[in-house]
């Protein structure tokens, strides 16, 4: 295989790792609009070194986005939502630089995790996830959206947030390609021709993140920034490694269910954060501290995030499936190049696998090397004058809205919508984390819940279908159960909600 | 288990199914906030009438307005160009330059000048970028 | 298609963009097209066959042509607002077997757009059942169901995935009235959602593609992802062409097998029914004739000079280059057949 490894190959993944970190790093730019600009590029490039510019691309989009999540509270893909949550706290405080270092090094050990199950493990692990059916996937779905009452303040409303999210999200088409009956509904009439597809995530998501961020900070008559001073950088940063003690267990299960979850194809790749962040709370010995800065949040977030990139290999490799929106793409670049991906595919091109994992392997140390250097510059972002940074990101709100299904007008309304839809939010106390989480989720819900009836005529079918279906439950209580106990335990009072 | 769990799902219904339930459960859960926090939901107009009075409603409204003008805009002064990214790249301009202006606090020439050279040059490369490298569609 | 040209046109053009509006007047296709297509999906088959004729059509006529993967509902609306030939489209049997299943947001296009030029095939639509299934064949499938034996089989309803489901339902009509109704669909989404239904045993049998399913058919015996080919779907002319090394492991005479004549599913007691996943053109009805012409003319140079036909073999299309005339007249035959297909079984359960 080391033929393959030319000066050739080694440039394109590190160059491929930083064009995707400047797209994962802009609101509104994902890893998968990377790997789909670059993809006819690898026609003339040939295979190995065309996947090498796309792994560095799928690895470095995934790992930007922690950028913005942190620095700005917007996250710039999906899968940062959760980083928002504790990074963005810690970035007001000044503290964006320890928020972003403790994020990289969770993301380079999600990354390597999660590489090292795809080497070792692909087809067994292709093989358990086939044992996944619609009941399986609904409960791993549902067990993501129990995380909506571990991030309320109050539960009831944050429950009714989610459950709204959910209800937006079902506007539109029951599509026909998961397997819904391609028919409309909770359209309000004339609104048809807009809504026939619903609202597309990645302009909800920007616009409650990022516009209506922009709107509350208008109304407040846009107070003046961070000076230089105040932002801890190089010498002054408290970021040291101790932050990580008592974290490795953290650490290797949110890069495990990143993992995991990627390797389902259908469950979507913003689940994997979703998860981890949830687990990590449910199980922290302090998760009143989560959703407040607390360095354990942006660990599970971005250890769970990168290590969906290896994950979502798993399939597609060892089965032809791809098992995220990104990795979907890279099919077409297989095809493009007239190879087959399948189960034969590892066997059959042993030299195009190794080259692959090779790729991941070093479009993760240099995403690594690379951000790691860059974090005081990134760090400085905050300290660009508002009125100077807003508008920007607007336009890039824009730019990425629009570009995303590819020059779809409705898509910059949606911005604007859901812009102005997060600033009431807030004002109406009502809660935008659960909200995105059941927005994302809603559609797969859905799909597996009405499908598990559909094929399996009865109810029960949720408690009875496997031993995995059986160890799902087990953790969807202890979920619930978590949040009860830590909702009460925050009102101090036994008999609160 | 009996015939209580049984379910049969019409596909041709598939697509109400789900949202029926998720309605329910809204409804149920919207009205146990609406009895729990009567009392604050009885107070909103106080509190929605000290929002509007507290906010810098100039910057608020302006922003609204500008976004506004942006959007609507860029669609039919792109049609005289169709296809080249032109309707972005001419709205975006005055967009940045007039958002930045309503956003600045001392509006002198220091100030101004950093600002008109951002809204001129980044919605140049921007689209510059996204019509030749990323051969993406702009408005 | 390559970086250094984008940038080179990229140069010469800016200048010349603002200096000249859209021409009224429009005789020919403007500089810079618009290419929207019905899939939302960059790394499909339709992404792929447009890409290769948008980057044969930019270079033979000189002009810039974007392909927009927004999906067949934004596609057809994009197309019904632009009538100056900014905007055409890609798309290929969907169209109109979406509006023959009557789904929601298909309109009629032969009606509703202008047909433009065929261009290429995926002969790949196939049908599988597991490696361990008691059907050997669609003789078996369809004698089970005169049988009375329920066949489940799983496709995405609505389109090309549902047309062999229908045609198997008609063909068990004509062997024995009735038995249609053992013929049952599992309505799932994507390919991966079809595998899953037969590995979950909710299927016996599954629509799939010569290439997204190749691999499982060639699996050691006793792996339960195994797969077996009962039925592909495409004309053997079709077939016929395909590169001789076929797919994979599955050389061209081997899957000629399992295409008509030699596997039959029967149209009317006669003939066999076929299916080609045909590329097409379709433009906004009011469009300049003129630019249709132009773009048949581009078409019969390109395909004349061959390299385009070397590209699309390569992705394992059938090079099918029908001029506008020739192309509506023979799709609109294919929409009559498949049309009295979905009315005969219809009509009776």
């Amino acid at each position: 295989m080391f033929e393959i490894i030319t000066p050739l190959f080694l440039s394109l993944i590190v160059g491929g790792t930083f064009i995707g970190i400047i797209f994962g790093a802009i609101p509104g730019m994902t890893a998968t609009m990377a790997v789909a600009v670059c993809l006819p590029l690898t026609y003339s490039l040939g295979l190995e070194n065309g996947l090498a510019l796309l792994l560095g691309l799928y690895v470095g989009g995934i790992s930007g986005g922690l950028v913005p999540a942190i620095l700005l509270g917007i996250p710039g893909t999906p899968s940062s939502i959760t980083t928002t949550f504790d990074g963005y706290p810690l970035a007001q405080k000044g503290e964006g630089e320890k928020a972003l270092r403790i994020g990289i090094v969770a993301s380079f050990v999600g990354g390597l995790v999660s590489l090292f199950v795809l080497w070792l493990f692909a087809p067994t692990l292709a093989d358990f996830a086939i044992k996944f059916s619609y009941v399986e996937k609904f409960l791993i779905i549902f067990f993501a959206l129990t995380v909506m009452a571990a991030l309320s303040s109050d539960m009831l409303i944050g429950i009714f947030s989610g459950v709204l999210g959910i209800f937006i999200a079902l506007i539109g088409t029951y599509d026909i390609s998961s397997g819904g009956n391609g028919k409309m509904r909770l359209i309000p009439p004339g609104t048809e021709y807009w809504l026939e597809t619903g609202f597309s995530l990645l302009p909800v998501l920007i616009g409650l993140f990022g516009l209506a961020a922009i709107l509350e900070q208008a109304e407040l008559g846009v107070p003046r920034g961070f000076n230089k001073d105040e932002v801890k950088v190089g010498g002054k940063s408290t970021f040291s490694f101790s932050v990580f003690r008592g974290q490795i267990v953290n650490l290797v299960r949110s890069s495990g269910i990143g993992t995991f979850v990627g390797i389902l194809p259908g469950v979507g790749g913003s689940a994997a954060s979703i998860l981890a962040y949830s687990n990590a709370k449910t199980f922290s010995r302090h998760p009143e501290t989560f959703g407040k800065g607390e360095p354990a949040g942006i660990i599970a977030s971005e250890s769970g995030n990168n290590g969906l990139t290896g994950g979502a290999l798993v399939p597609l490799l060892s089965l032809g499936i791809p098992g995220d929106s990104t990795t979907a793409l890279l099919i077409g670049a297989f095809t493009l190049q007239g190879i087959q991906v399948g189960p034969l595919f590892i066997g059959n091109n042993p030299d195009t696998w190794n080259a692959m994992i090779f790729a991941m392997l070093i479009a993760n140390i240099a995403m690594f090397v690379m951000m790691y250097v860059a974090i005081r510059y990134f760090a400085l972002v905050v300290t660009i004058p508002k009125h100077i940074l807003f508008p920007v990101i607007l336009m890039m709100c824009v730019i990425g809205a629009y570009t995303i299904n590819y020059g779809i007008m409705f898509d910059v309304w949606t911005l604007l919508i859901f812009g102005i839809g997060g600033w009431l939010f807030v004002k109406l106390r009502l809660e935008v984390a659960p909200f995105i989480i059941g927005f994302i989720l809603g559609p797969s819900a859905e799909v597996y819940f009405v499908k598990s009836l559909e094929s399996f005529g009865t109810l029960s079918i949720f408690f009875t279908k496997s031993w995995i279906a059986m160890v799902l439950w087990v953790l969807i209580i202890g979920s619930i159960l978590g949040s009860v106990v830590l909702s009460r335990r925050a009102k101090g009072q036994p008999d609160g909600v | 288990m009996g015939n209580l769990t049984e379910v049969t799902i019409d596909f041709e219904r598939s697509h109400l199914v789900f949202p029926t339930i998720i309605a329910v459960v809204l409804g149920l859960l919207g009205l146990a906030i609406l009895i729990r926090d009567r009392r604050r939901i009885a107070g909103s107009g106080a509190y929605w009438r000290t929002t509007f009075a507290q906010m810098d409603r100039m910057r608020f409204f302006g922003t609204l307005g500008l976004t506004l003008a942006y959007f609507s805009l860029m669609v039919p002064v792109g049609d005289i160009w169709p296809n080249t990214g032109m309707g972005f790249l001419i709205c975006s301009i005055p967009f940045v330059f007039l958002s930045g202006l309503l956003f600045m606090h001392d509006r002198t020439l220091r100030q101004i000048a950093p600002l008109a050279i951002v809204s001129v040059v980044a919605p140049t490369f921007v689209w510059w970028l996204f019509t030749y490298p990323f051969f993406l569609t702009l408005p | 298609m390559t970086f250094t040209r984008r940038t080179l046109l990229a140069a010469v053009s800016t200048a010349a963009i603002l200096a000249q509006p859209i021409a009224a007047a429009a005789q020919e296709l403007p500089r810079n097209v618009r290419m929207v297509i019905g899939s939302k999906s960059t790394g499909g088959d339709t992404y792929q066959n447009s890409a290769i004729v948008a980057d044969a059509l930019s270079e033979h006529l000189g002009i810039n042509i974007k392909v927009d993967a927004v999906g067949a509902s934004a596609a057809f609306k994009a197309l019904d607002r632009d009538s100056r030939g900014t905007t055409i489209m890609i798309f290929h049997d969907q169209s109109y077997l979406g509006h023959l299943y009557g789904r929601e947001g298909y309109d009629d296009p032969f009606a509703t757009y202008a047909i433009g030029p065929t261009v290429a095939i995926n002969p790949g639509n196939a049908y599988l059942v597991p490696a361990d299934s008691p059907y050997q064949s669609m003789e078996d499938i369809l004698t089970a169901a005169e049988n009375g034996e329920q066949v489940r089989v799983a496709i995405q309803p609505g389109g090309v995935s549902e047309i062999g489901f229908s045609a198997m339902k008609n063909a068990a009509a004509v062997r024995s009235p009735g038995s249609e109704a053992n013929i049952v669909a599992v309505n799932t989404g994507s390919q991966s959602d079809k595998n899953q239904a037969m590995w979950d045993g909710l299927a016996d049998v599954i629509n799939g593609s010569i290439q997204a399913n190749e691999q499982f058919t060639q699996l050691e015996e006793g792996d339960e992802k195994g797969m077996r080919f009962v039925w592909i779907t495409a004309r053997p002319a079709t077939l016929e062409q395909a590169p001789e090394a076929g797919m994979g492991d599955t050389d061209r005479a081997a899957l000629m097998q399992y295409a008509s004549p030699e596997t039959s599913v029967t149209l009317d007691g006669s003939e066999d029914f076929t299916f080609d996943k045909e590329f097409f053109f379709l433009f906004n009805k009011e469009m300049d004739p003129a630019i249709i012409d132009q773009i048949d003319t581009a078409l019969t140079e390109i395909f004349a000079e061959g390299a385009i036909q070397d590209r699309q073999k390569a992705s394992f299309f059938i090079p099918n280059f029908l001029p506008s005339d020739e192309a509506k007249a023979h799709l609109e035959q294919k929409r009559d057949t498949y049309s009295k297909v979905i009315a005969e079984i219809s009509g009776e359960s």
